[in-house]
């Protein structure tokens, strides 16, 4: 028996919040039997379960691994309904070119905040970490990104993310790209130092930025 | 230019308009807490203000502050830029007089062999005063009975100073006091930035010897001894106190790949860093194993003598940072992980440095009712790194932490004591467990203790792993520190920092960078062995681990 579309997609957003990675799997799959779209299901099904995981990131609810065990869920069923996304319903996605700054190798807050956006809808291009402040530049020229995200957990090397804007200055492509900043001592008062266009406390607050520096929805 | 005082210091000190308060009081020499030097991030450096001040003061960063505190006149420090004369009262928190600072730690039998020799010559009626074979100087007369010699503990917080006499060993006198340089930056990697011009590394070094040539000249003065008849002084102390003590910028200690400037194992001229001692006195670096390894582990293994032990011991120091070395029959490797300042008593609501007020001991007893130990016996005003983990940890086995961490929603539960359950309140819409009426644990507060615990685990599931040693197979657990000295294995393993494998092996040595610091002194051969012992540690860097970040996910679990 067939559940309604919407239906359908919230049960899919729950197993996302419920960490149930295989349910997940099996939802996705009933998308693609009952013949549904699928990139309205990663819309309304996968990426609302995240969305509805940051949030309870954000209030506490959940920590760390929770919304790690909610992003394995929801690549579990992306894997499943991204072959049958038809070509045009995708639209254009928003690039965000991401990484950690030089000096530092620590990643783990990185990874969250790439998980989290990709999740909404952002596609994102991961440097990886110890990254040159020119390297952000030129990936971000490549790839046409929207923002440039820049992470570190250290006070040495926080001045790096600077030097990014300072690079984007001296090129006077300021402007095309929108620049956020995070991480363990950066605050709001150093990203207003430094110039750049918004600073996350977390990696759920991240996809809020994101969203606002873009305009709106991703 | 605008007057600030401070109270209760009746200090006070002329700044340009736009001055921070913070700035102000470091250049007046009063000493807020500011972990995180400054970045607007911690929300520990408050202070108050009375309702004429605030006119004066643009003031931000407010949502570090209650709305009763924002009613009260605090204001962060640090986020508050002086515009008018104004008066600031520093909380008593503030005040580190009464701060614990061990300085004991285990040891073994040393035999006495000191570096520093003294032998007279009759004809000359003159003493001369040999480094091994080296002579070092000379001195008129007979002066064979003053011969002494000292250790350093530069710790990033606490200094301790041990005056030793080295014709028979015995300790004359200790001093501990603050760290001068963390009233300009707190923890390791501020300390790093602030230095990392020439001025900054000036005021890190210098202040730290004057306050080193402070405290030695206070032991000698109480003992009778004069400062001149030291001719010996080691330095012990993770590798950024070693590299601000000897005056080399540890700039390169921050950015990867970590490299240290200096690697310890070296001789310096007490003289020519005013090291207030004999003229030709000197000054031992013991050797250093890795940028986040530093020559207090060294002092920490020789003196729990890991290097020699049979079996699978490990060494663990819990602080800011966990350093942490495993010894398979005397074979050593070692590694670090960033656990952040959560066991500091930082980045917690309530939490504060081990002094006066502070919650150091927690407890739940078979009734539910809690008993708690303040620090100085008075009414408690939050909770140290200790406190900390006995209260996550007691919360936890007793079910008011569930495994994920999340408080138990006290209206779905009834498993727990009422009396806890009572405790469980909710603060601005989140829960949060009451300790006393002032005093409280939050979920945040939590998340900070699993991301502290996680990362020091973690770095010990990678040690184990990586030498193929199960937790079961460890023989013994020594844990150092200060900070280690104050712990109870029960949180340690309650919250799980430490496997519950390791119940019953678990030994606390205390300051071993200390302990092992006068061993060096007493002992010149050890330098050479673990100079060479260190040669052959293997330092695993945990970051490059690509499987790291799972471990550490998995560790942040109760």
């Amino acid at each position: 028996m067939s559940v309604g579309k919407e239906e359908l997609f919230k049960e899919l957003s729950d197993a996302v919040v419920n960490m149930d990675e295989d349910e997940t799997v099996l939802l996705s799959t009933k998308v693609i039997v009952d013949g549904y779209d699928a990139y309205e299901a990663i819309d309304k099904g996968l990426a609302d379960g995240m969305d509805r995981a940051g949030k309870l990131f954000e209030e506490e609810e959940y920590f760390i691994p929770e919304l790690l065990m909610c992003s394995d869920a929801m690549y579990a069923g992306l894997d499943v309904l991204k072959p049958h996304i038809k070509l045009d319903s995708e639209g254009e996605r928003y690039r965000v070119v991401i990484g950690v700054v030089e000096g530092d190798t620590h990643d783990i807050g990185k990874n969250l905040v790439k998980i989290m956006l990709e999740s909404a809808g952002f596609e994102v291009f991961d440097l990886g970490r110890d990254i040159p402040p020119i390297r952000f530049v030129e990936k971000a020229k490549e790839v046409n990104a929207k923002i440039i995200a820049l992470s570190t957990l250290m006070t040495t090397t926080m001045d790096g993310m600077e030097e990014v804007i300072n690079i984007l200055n001296q090129h006077n492509i300021r402007d095309q790209y929108k620049v956020m900043v995070g991480g363990g001592p950066i605050s709001q008062r150093f990203a207003d130092k430094i110039g750049a266009d918004g600073y996350s406390v977390n990696a759920a607050e991240a996809v809020r930025l994101a969203r606002k520096l873009v305009g709106g929805a991703a | 230019m605008a007057e600030v005082i401070f109270y209760p210091q009746n200090k006070s000190i002329n700044v340009k308009e736009g001055t921070t308060i913070l700035q102000a009081a470091r250049n007046a020499g009063v000493i807020i807490e500011s972990p995180c030097n400054g970045a607007g991030t911690c929300g520990k450096c408050k202070v108050r203000l009375d309702r004429e001040s605030l006119q004066k003061v643009l003031a931000k960063g407010k949502h570090h502050l209650s709305e009763d505190e924002e009613k009260q006149g605090y204001v962060l420090a640090c986020e508050t830029q002086i515009i008018g004369d104004i008066k600031v009262y520093v909380s008593e928190n503030q005040q580190n007089s009464t701060l614990k600072i061990l300085s004991r730690g285990q040891s073994f039998d040393i035999s006495l062999e000191p570096l520093i020799r003294k032998e007279y010559f009759i004809e000359e009626n003159l003493t001369k005063v040999f480094a091994g074979r080296n002579q070092l100087g000379m001195e008129v007369g007979d002066t064979r009975e003053k011969n002494y010699g000292a250790v350093v503990d530069i710790g990033t917080t606490t200094l301790v100073v041990s005056l030793v006499n080295l014709n028979d060993g015995t300790e004359i006198g200790t001093s501990s006091s603050l760290n001068p340089q963390a009233v300009h930056a707190q923890d390791v990697l501020s300390r790093i930035k602030f230095s990392s011009d020439a001025k900054g590394l000036g005021i890190m070094y210098s202040g730290l010897i004057h306050e080193i040539n402070f405290m030695i000249g206070e032991i000698a003065f109480s003992a009778g001894i004069s400062q001149k008849n030291i001719y010996e002084i080691i330095f012990s102390g993770n590798t950024c106190m070693i590299h601000l003590a000897s005056n080399t910028s540890p700039e390169a200690l921050g950015k990867y790949p970590y490299t240290p400037k200096i690697n310890g194992a070296a001789y310096l001229s007490a003289l020519q860093h005013n090291i207030d001692i004999s003229p030709f006195g000197i000054i031992y670096l013991p050797p250093i194993i890795s940028a986040y390894v530093g020559a207090d582990i060294v002092s920490g293994v020789l003196a729990s003598q890991l290097h020699k032990k049979k079996g699978i011991t490990l060494f663990i120091d819990i602080g800011t940072n966990g350093e942490m070395v495993i010894g398979l029959n005397g074979n050593l490797s070692a590694a670090s992980t960033a656990a952040g300042p959560a066991f500091e008593g930082m980045n917690i609501t309530c939490g504060m440095r081990a002094g006066k007020g502070a919650i150091e001991f927690f407890e739940i007893d078979k009734h539910g009712s809690i008993n708690i130990k303040v620090i100085g016996e008075t009414e408690a005003t939050g909770i140290c790194g200790s406190g900390l983990l006995d209260i996550v940890g007691e919360l936890v086995a007793h079910g008011v932490i569930k495994k994920n961490g999340n408080f138990v929603d006290p209206e779905s539960t009834n498993n727990l004591y009422p009396a806890l359950t009572e405790r469980l309140v909710k603060q601005d819409g989140k829960l949060t467990f009451k300790i006393t009426d002032k005093v409280f644990l939050s979920q945040k507060d939590v998340r900070q203790v699993q991301l502290a615990k996680g990362a020091i685990r973690a770095g010990i599931e990678f040690l184990l792993e990586n030498k193929g040693v199960k937790v079961t197979e460890v023989d013994k657990v020594l844990i150092a520190g200060s900070f280690g000295y104050h712990l109870r294995g029960k949180s340690l393993i309650n919250i799980g920092l430490l496997p519950k494998e390791f119940d019953g092996k678990i030994e606390f040595i205390g300051n071993t960078s200390l302990s092992g610091a006068k061993a060096f002194l007493l002992n010149r051969t050890y330098r050479g062995r673990m100079e060479e012992a260190v040669r052959s540690v293997e330092v695993l860097e945990l970051a490059n681990h690509k499987d790291f970040d799972k471990v550490f996910v998995k560790c942040l679990s109760f």
